[in-house]
């Protein structure tokens, strides 16, 4: 009936509450953020080609390095950190174009490891610090041939394996599938929709006698659904609407990102967009959501174009919500959301700074010490019950 | 809306608490079964440390179940009994979890059954006399009944909470109680608020499990007795958040329900006042949840006090060497400490796992996960950095006061900080070791 050695050893009678934990570490969230990135990241590689795995390179090459110096100088394991250098790694890849070099890359990722995670450590969110600190040293590297207005796309024919470099201006784009024609070369070169959106916001649209939005949405932007699955120019992982709603959902699943942020970026944004005016013929037009041309809703449309286009997305999925630098409790993220997607659209409608997501993040990652004072929770027993 | 609260259940009336994932399918719903003792049993002379009794009996007598081996020399203490027939063999010290060593007697089961009559009569015998006369315990907080009874009564007591939530992942005592036992636990509630001339007596039970729900609401429909069915986020279970989720009321940081004139009992306490009061008959045997990983048969057992945790382990069956052995739930028990620790009157479960956690805690990333899910409303890094200072102010003393040590906050952490833990003994340094505050919890 005696069963030696019931009890492992003395350790197993030790001990304090709680026994259990519930098992998500700092690990598995880091993980599970790696991951989504990196399904990106292949989205890219998808639509702009081998190229960008060289730029994936020199970041996550540049910040594992750099992190590994780091370690060194401070006495630290290199392994401690080295999962987080990697997600900001590649992180910082998504915010740049595919065409960025190499050293530029790395250039980008030693600055989010000394500067982001290193001396602002949780302040700010290190792969935005590193790419606007880029962008401010190499300002020609976000350029095209001279011009900041276009960048490629590869066609149909050429994903994966072509080159993007080999590219030709399409004048009359009229969508990706539909344009295969008009190039034998293996990328378009097409003016970003962003691009097109800030120019229509001040006034550098013509319209045509009546019609203020058919014009852009008919003749400049590529068709809805490109922005959508994400063939069209922009960052490595800015445009793949579709799949950063997808690893986003998978985030919220597992726990690891509070729906709330993302829903409120978009929202805000949404609304921001519908609101402000925009400048067509000298004449401010305010809720453009509500525009009507020909018995379409072109407003509406204008809308979803804003929201699709650019980094609304990847901020709202990937960068905002990390939880490095957003607000603690939900509704501290959701403030801090409301102003990311109102300023996000507001500095792309009249500002003149490239890279306006971004912006917004790192503004609004100043404010999370704030936020979190004001948003304490009331102690039980300390205040007098709110009656409900 | 009907439909829909009957779907979803009651509103949760506290921010923060977690549902946590239970562990209880396969106990739920097994029937209660006794562990006979097959062995000599090692009873502690008292049922707490400091309470001095006398024994009554001599090595070599023969006793019969509900016979009495000690009286006590005090008010406050409680008699013990024998849960067996059998001879005294010894008097040696036994290890309880909860004291440590103590004073003990150790019975020679001698195969009988033989047990004391129930005295019939309980007319002339007051409710406090019973429950003294029986030996009835309030198990966590471990108080004789008897004594909370009595301050309640000289505080005044408007409200009578039995705390049935059981929100704790494994464990599974109370729920089978109810299932099994719904109507004692009916009766004896309203005899215990008559004692304690309670304005309301109330069962608060988790919307969980709202089959069993049922029955207690028909059970208790035309009595005295009202059931409060609740979500069940743990912590639900504690006192504090019973009152505020069923009175909204709230209890001031380190204020006991008293204050407010509620006694919050457990089941445990309400299940062993029911064999007093109802069967006439000593609390000789406890209801314990056994579980966990390493446990091969989990179940809820009756089990006779006195018997060494070692030998439930080995008739219930392991599946492999214990390296992680709790008494209570898996969020807020003990540990039990000594490998020959005995099963004492105030346990209500003991959990066995293949594995311990190991943690290994890197600086706080700021994820708020503890923040959202503390019931209080505190911030536990934010009471975790006051470990580096000499003194805090009183507005950081209450919070550390008003936590209730649930255990949630380290439960969540993604860096794996022993943040309940911290907040526990920065409570006790700063407080002066205000030690064993009165908390009812199960
Ligand atoms: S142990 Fe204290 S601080 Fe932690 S969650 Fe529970 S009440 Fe809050
Ligand atoms: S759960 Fe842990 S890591 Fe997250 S905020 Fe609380 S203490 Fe920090």
């Amino acid at each position: 009936m005696s069963q030696p050695n019931w009890i492992a050893g003395p350790q197993s009678l030790l001990g304090a509450p709680p026994y259990r934990l519930a098992g998500n570490t700092h690990n598995h969230i880091l993980r599970a953020w790696l991951g989504a990135a990196s399904i990106i990241a292949a989205c890219g590689v998808v639509i702009f080609g081998l190229r960008v795995l060289e730029v994936l390179a020199g970041a996550v090459g540049g910040a594992l390095l750099t992190n590994a110096v780091v370690a060194l100088v401070t006495g630290k394991k290199i392994t401690d950190q080295a999962l987080r250098a990697t997600l900001t790694g590649v992180l910082l890849a998504l915010t740049l174009p595919a065409l960025t070099s190499w050293p530029i890359a790395l250039f980008g990722a030693v600055v989010s490891i000394l500067i982001g995670q290193c001396l602002f450590q949780g302040w700010l969110q290190p792969a935005l610090v590193g790419r606007i600190v880029t962008q401010a040293a190499f300002p020609g590297f976000l350029s095209v041939g001279g011009s900041m207005l276009l960048s490629p796309v590869l066609t149909p024919g050429h994903m994966i394996f072509g080159d993007i470099e080999d590219t030709e201006r399409i004048v009359d784009y009229r969508g990706w599938l539909e344009s295969q024609e008009s190039t034998t070369h293996d990328a378009y070169l097409i003016q970003k929709p962003v691009r097109t959106l800030r120019q229509f916001a001040q006034n550098q649209v013509k319209p045509n006698a009546d019609l203020r939005y058919t014009p852009l949405l008919r003749d400049l932007l590529p068709p809805w659904s490109d922005t959508v699955f994400g063939v069209v120019p922009g960052g490595i992982g800015e445009t793949c609407t579709v799949m950063l709603v997808i690893v986003g959902l998978y985030l919220i699943h597992r726990g690891y990102l509070r729906w709330q942020l993302p829903l409120t970026v978009i929202a805000s944004a949404a609304l921001t967009v519908s609101i402000l005016p925009v400048e067509v013929a000298n004449d401010y037009r305010w809720f453009p959501a509500l525009e009507v041309e020909q018995g379409r809703a072109v407003g509406l449309a204008y809308v979803l174009f804003h929201l699709t286009t650019g980094q609304i997305m990847l901020t709202a999925f990937l960068l905002a919500g990390d939880v490095v630098a957003s607000p603690m409790r939900a509704h501290g993220q959701i403030i801090y959301a409301a102003f990311i997607g109102a300023l996000s659209i507001f500095m792309r409608l009249y500002g003149v700074l490239e890279g306006e997501c971004y912006w917004s993040v790192l503004i609004m990652n100043l404010f999370v010490g704030t936020i979190n004072r004001q948003l304490r929770r009331p102690v039980l027993g300390m205040e007098p019950p709110s009656d409900d | 809306m009907k439909l829909l609260s009957n779907l979803l259940g009651p509103r949760q009336a506290f921010d923060g608490g977690l549902f946590l994932r239970d562990y209880k399918a396969i106990t739920a719903r097994r029937p209660i079964e006794w562990l006979h003792a097959d062995g000599p049993l090692h009873i502690p002379l008292s049922v707490r440390a400091d309470f001095p009794v006398t024994p009554v009996v001599d090595v070599g007598d023969r006793v019969i179940r509900g016979q009495r081996l000690t009286i006590p020399d005090t008010q406050a203490g409680l008699p013990v009994h024998s849960p067996i027939s059998g001879h005294i063999a010894r008097f040696e010290s036994v290890w309880s979890p909860f004291d440590g060593a103590v004073p003990g007697i150790v019975i020679d089961p001698d195969g009988r059954r033989d047990a004391v009559p129930p005295v019939q009569s309980w007319a002339d015998e007051s409710v406090i006399g019973q429950l003294v006369e029986h030996g009835v315990v309030c198990p966590m907080s471990r108080q004789p009944l008897h004594t909370i009874i009595r301050e309640a009564v000289r505080r005044g007591v408007s409200e009578l909470i039995v705390n049935a939530m059981e929100t704790e992942p494994y464990l599974t005592a109370d729920l089978r109680t109810l299932v099994e036992d719904a109507g004692r636990v009916v009766d004896t509630t309203s005899e215990l608020a008559d004692a304690l001339s309670a304005v309301r007596a109330i069962i608060a039970a988790p919307f969980r499990h709202r089959h069993v729900m049922k029955r207690l609401l028909s059970d208790a429909a035309g009595r005295m007795v009202e059931v409060a069915v609740l979500p069940d986020p743990f912590p639900q279970c504690h006192p504090h958040l019973l009152i505020k989720s069923i009175l909204n009321r709230e209890v001031e940081p380190g204020g006991s329900p008293l204050d407010l004139g509620v006694v919050v009992l457990p089941l445990s306490t309400v299940r062993q006042a029911a064999e007093a009061l109802l069967d006439d008959r000593a609390v000789t045997h406890v209801l314990l949840t056994v579980a966990g990983d390493a446990v091969d048969r989990p179940g809820t057992y009756r089990v006779p006090i006195g018997m060494p945790i070692r030998r439930i382990a080995e008739s219930i069956g392991l599946t492999g060497p214990v390296r992680q052995a709790v008494i209570g739930g898996p969020l807020t028990g003990i540990p039990m400490r000594d490998e020959n620790a005995v099963v004492t009157i105030d346990m209500t479960a003991v959990l066995l796992f293949t594995t311990t956690e190991q943690v290994n805690p890197v600086d706080c990333i700021r994820c708020g996960w503890c923040i959202e899910d503390c019931p209080i409303g505190l911030s536990p890094p934010d009471l975790v950095r006051l470990e580096s200072r000499a003194t805090v102010n009183s507005i950081e003393m209450s919070h550390l006061r008003a936590c209730i040590d649930c255990g949630l906050c380290t439960h969540v952490c993604p860096s794996q900080l022993p943040l309940s833990q911290t907040i526990k003994s920065l409570r006790d340094r700063f407080d002066g070791g205000e030690a064993d505050r009165e908390t009812g919890r199960r």
